[in-house]
């Protein structure tokens, strides 16, 4: 019983860890900007917008379209192709 | 449980839903908006804007979603997406070179088998000329692909003595090609000289297999 505590609690754990979600938002969107940073095409510039949104919805308390948006600045700056 | 089950999963469902699946007349005005702009090349044009218009579509999608707050601010974020897709038209429109064509491509090679030149010569010997009508009836047959001639030197002389004489001897194909009714548009001729062999150069038999012109389909 007790393992199978131990697995569910490391389970519990590690799929939000997973995803970032102990990294605060704001790291995040830090994380993202560096990431694309002297890079202006379309996807990069969506990734600091999204960045963007993230952080002010999370400032409104929005921690779920923070999440969303952060997540979807991280998967277009994956798509930039880098700092330039 | 099976139920609270089904509950869960459409939930989960529910919230990985697009935010922009909203039916809302300013949010389809800026979908469609930000499509035009985007079918005009601005992705690519204009990248800021474009960038700016689709962030404020997806902004606006999930304000609207939160029924009943904020619906002027709603309205202003689906009116920016709007005018930020129309600037991103524009100017990709304006300032925007069309994209690169990509390189044609060779689809398939016909070897022009039986086309010999007189020594270090670009003539057409008679026989050739017989085996180029050939030529000339597959591509009237075919109409629907251009070509590239394409000549091939063994390695016998200098490399820059063997590049000169299969671009004169492409060139002579082509000129026999367009001469019997191909147009001009759908043919080019190229000289690759003795840096494509097909054969062993050591060998008399694999030489004359090295000298050869192809008619490359290009696409």
């Amino acid at each position: 019983m007790k393992k199978i505590l131990f697995l569910f609690s490391l389970l519990a754990f590690s799929l939000p860890a997973h995803a970032g979600l102990f990294t605060s938002v704001e790291d995040r969107a830090q994380e993202v900007r560096a990431q694309v940073e002297g890079n202006n095409n379309y996807h990069a510039e969506l990734a600091r917008q999204f960045a963007t949104i993230a952080v002010t919805e999370k400032g409104e308390h929005d921690k779920a379209a923070a999440q969303e948006f952060i997540k979807m600045a991280e998967d277009h700056a994956a798509q930039a192709g880098g700092a330039q | 449980m099976k139920r609270i089950t089904i509950l869960l999963a459409s939930l989960s469902l529910a919230a990985c839903a697009s935010h922009t699946n909203i039916d809302i007349d300013e949010l389809a005005e800026a979908r469609a908006a930000v499509a035009a702009s985007k079918a005009a090349g601005a992705e690519r044009c204009a990248p800021k804007l474009q960038a700016e218009a689709v962030a404020a579509l997806y902004w606006a999608a999930h304000e609207y979603s939160e029924h009943g707050i904020h619906p002027d601010e709603n309205a202003e974020l689906a009116a920016e997406a709007i005018s930020k897709a129309n600037e991103a038209r524009n100017q990709g429109s304006k300032n925007c070179a069309p994209a690169p064509k990509p390189a044609p491509k060779v689809v398939e090679v016909i070897e022009l088998d039986g086309i010999n030149f007189e020594l270090n010569s670009a003539d057409l010997t008679a026989t050739s000329a017989t085996r180029l009508d050939k030529a000339v009836a597959t591509l009237n047959r075919r109409s629907e692909i251009n070509v590239e001639v394409a000549a091939h030197t063994d390695s016998s002389g200098s490399d820059k003595y063997n590049q000169a004489l299969s671009e004169r001897r492409a060139a002579s194909v082509m000129d026999y090609l367009v001469s019997h009714g191909i147009k001009a548009d759908r043919v080019n001729s190229k000289g690759y000289g003795e840096s494509q062999p097909i054969a062993d150069n050591t060998t008399s038999e694999g030489r004359a297999q090295n000298r050869r012109v192809e008619l490359r389909i290009m696409k």
